[in-house]
């Protein structure tokens, strides 16, 4: 249950139905801000300069890259677990929170899946890259073929990952995709251009708000929220078993499946509040996305980051107690010191440590503070992919094979590319979709308002 | 055929349903019912349920077990490969993909039994009676021959139930 006498009214400013869908819809109707082309160019020319890095690779080969016989992974599949962890946040906002009951995720959802989207396809760009030769990426599809028929090996958490990562890509799309329709139709019905209500109705599919309308679209919503909950947890445990079921030193953990899970959920969370400071900043959003939907997600920050610096902390006591000398030398040769040093303390202290500033109310209270960390975070997630990719690798069994590991600019090209290509989603986003989910905010207006002029409100659960 | 219709628009969730239970009282039946967004008691005045969770539970067995036989068609029968001389029915490791192909699956499914049971489509010809439904209205329809003997206390009903507006207006489809 929802009081808004405890926690405040969720949605600020007294507003009527009519205002909040004409606040939301503003930016589709405003023309383009200055700062928005600006942005978008410099996206496009992030995109680019990753485009012609992923041509050379194709045209040369993956010999354009700084792998060798020993990191024979390095940023692509760093890059590909960063962007699938920060794809979490959509899923975990949108279906942990609905089926918790947690009503101050209306705000906040329709932006959090949109970036869900636009990471997870940034990400699957990598590992298709990686596979050498990508005009035969479908070759990793079951199908009946011309040799044998050959088919998949059903064993590999390889070909998991690719199930996990397509069905989750179709998956959050399609769930996003119909909590807006309701929103296009109120787009269309509010145009005043025959061009945008043309659109906009193409988009909302016939979309009435009639009550046989709404009895399926919740209906669906829960079943597809109770299912893809699962998915939530499976899909990064899926990534994770890639690293775990191997061999390899600092790899081969039970704890692998939950930390990375954990991990994902914290990255995707930091993402969701960079990214819901700018759009309350550039779009004034104050009385949707309230101080306290942001203290919310400062406060899950803070817990999570506690688990992050337990699972390090576990990770490094079972390497000693587990008596192996190779897990010894990696976490405490290779890692704590040695060569990697730099990176493996970048990692805790950008997620374990500097996420706990936001125990103080004046850091929580403080936008530019909680940006700055949530950009730390991100950071910190990217130097744990690091650490286990490459410090794992670069020094395993034979010493004979020990190398460095550095990226060339091709590498570091995609991952602009990649940055570029999500920018430009959620550019388009921001200005062609409505970032607040319209009819969800008009539904909790009244449960959670301080006004007492308003009447009791009839339940809505 | 005449397809002309009253239409009751309400400013509040709590006058519609007032207004609902008082027709329902007086034994007039209603067209349908349009809200911004979904209210659970207007679901149940209308009486109407729906099978979606059972439909998806059929749909989860389904995937479940047809994923698990093409995987045992493929790794047993078919195709046969000797991995390090593990049995080549593995079935635990047959979970993963089954349980994400199950979840697929379901959505899929779901999401065409939804489009052609809500009938959501693109490029269908809806019918929206007041287009102030979607955003701040909460309209109410009758079918006019239906109430046609009462129509002026119909009327008065929703007045006094603190209808904003009431009209009469025949509806036709739109693109």
């Amino acid at each position: 249950m929802y009081k808004a006498e405890v926690r405040g009214p969720l949605i600020l400013g007294d507003k009527n139905y009519r205002q909040i869908s004409s606040d939301i819809i503003a930016p589709i109707d405003q023309p383009t801000p200055n700062w928005w082309k600006a942005v978008f160019g410099l996206s496009l020319l992030m995109a680019g300069f990753g485009v012609f890095a992923m041509y050379k690779t194709v045209a040369e080969g993956i010999g354009t890259w700084g792998v060798n016989n020993s990191v024979a992974w390095g940023w692509e599949i760093i890059n590909f677990v960063w962007w699938i962890g920060i794809g979490h946040a959509g899923t975990a906002f949108s279906i942990f929170l609905l089926i918790l009951r947690q009503k101050w995720r209306t705000s906040i959802n329709r932006a959090a899946e949109a970036m869900t989207v636009f990471a997870v396809a940034a990400a699957a760009i990598f590992p298709a890259l990686h596979m050498g030769r990508v005009w035969l990426a479908f070759y990793i599809f079951p199908y009946p073929n011309t040799r044998g028929p050959l088919w998949v090996n059903f064993n590999s958490p390889l070909f998991w990952d690719f199930i996990a990562i397509s069905a989750y890509l179709l998956i959050s799309a399609s769930f996003w995709y119909f909590g807006m329709v309701p929103d296009f139709a109120t787009i269309r019905d509010k145009a005043k251009s025959k061009v945008k209500k043309a659109v906009y109705g193409f988009f909302a599919f016939g979309w009435t708000g009639s009550s046989r309308e709404w009895l399926r679209y919740e209906a669906l919503s829960y079943v597809l929220g109770g299912i893809a909950a699962v998915l939530v947890v499976s899909v990064h445990s899926i990534v994770s078993t890639d690293f775990a079921v191997s061999v390899i030193p600092g790899w081969h953990t039970t704890v692998f499946p939950p930390y990375f899970v954990v991990g994902a959920i914290f990255s995707g969370f930091a993402m969701v509040m960079t990214l819901m400071i700018v759009i309350r900043k550039m779009y004034k959003f104050q009385d949707y996305v309230t101080d306290s939907h942001l203290n919310a997600i400062a406060k899950i920050l803070i817990f999570i980051s506690l688990i992050m610096g337990t699972a390090y902390a576990t990770e490094i006591f079972i390497a000693w107690y587990s008596g192996s000398q190779y897990e010894m030398f990696t976490f405490f040769k290779n890692r704590i010191t040695g060569d990697y040093t730099f990176q493996f303390w970048a990692m805790v202290v950008c997620n374990a440590f500097i996420p706990q500033l936001f125990w103080f109310k004046k850091v929580r209270q403080n936008l530019t503070f909680a940006f700055i960390i949530s950009l730390f975070i991100n950071l910190g997630m990217w130097y744990e992919r690091f650490n286990i990719i490459v410090t794992s690798l670069s020094k395993d069994y034979l010493p004979s094979s020990w190398v460095t590991y550095h990226p060339t600019w091709v590498e570091v090209g995609t991952y602009i590319g990649t940055m570029g290509i999500f920018l430009i989603g959620v550019l388009l986003f921001f200005r062609f979709i409505p970032m607040i989910a319209i009819s969800e905010v008009k539904g909790v207006l009244k449960p959670t308002s301080l006004n007492k002029n308003v009447q009791k409100p009839v339940s809505h659960e | 055929m005449n397809n002309n219709h009253i239409i009751g628009v309400f400013d509040d969730e709590d006058a519609l349903m007032e207004a609902v239970h008082e027709v329902k009282q007086k034994g007039f039946v209603i067209g349908e019912i349009y809200t911004p967004y979904p209210i659970h008691e207007v679901i149940e005045a209308m009486g109407k349920k729906t099978r979606f969770t059972f439909a998806a539970f059929l749909y989860g067995l389904f995937g479940a077990l047809g994923i698990l036989a093409f995987m045992y068609y493929t790794a047993v029968i078919d195709w046969p490969v000797n991995y390090g001389g593990k049995p080549t029915n593995a079935f635990p490791s047959f979970i993963v993909v089954a349980v994400v192909i199950t979840i697929l699956t379901v959505t899929i499914l779901s999401l065409f039994t939804f489009s052609a049971r809500a009938k959501i489509y693109p490029g269908k010809a809806y019918i929206l009676p007041d287009a102030r439904s979607t955003d701040d209205k909460f309209v109410m329809i009758f079918d006019k021959s239906l109430s046609v003997n009462n129509s002026g206390d119909l009327e008065g009903v929703l007045k006094g139930k603190g209808a904003v507006e009431v009209y009469e207006k025949e509806l036709k489809p739109q693109k």
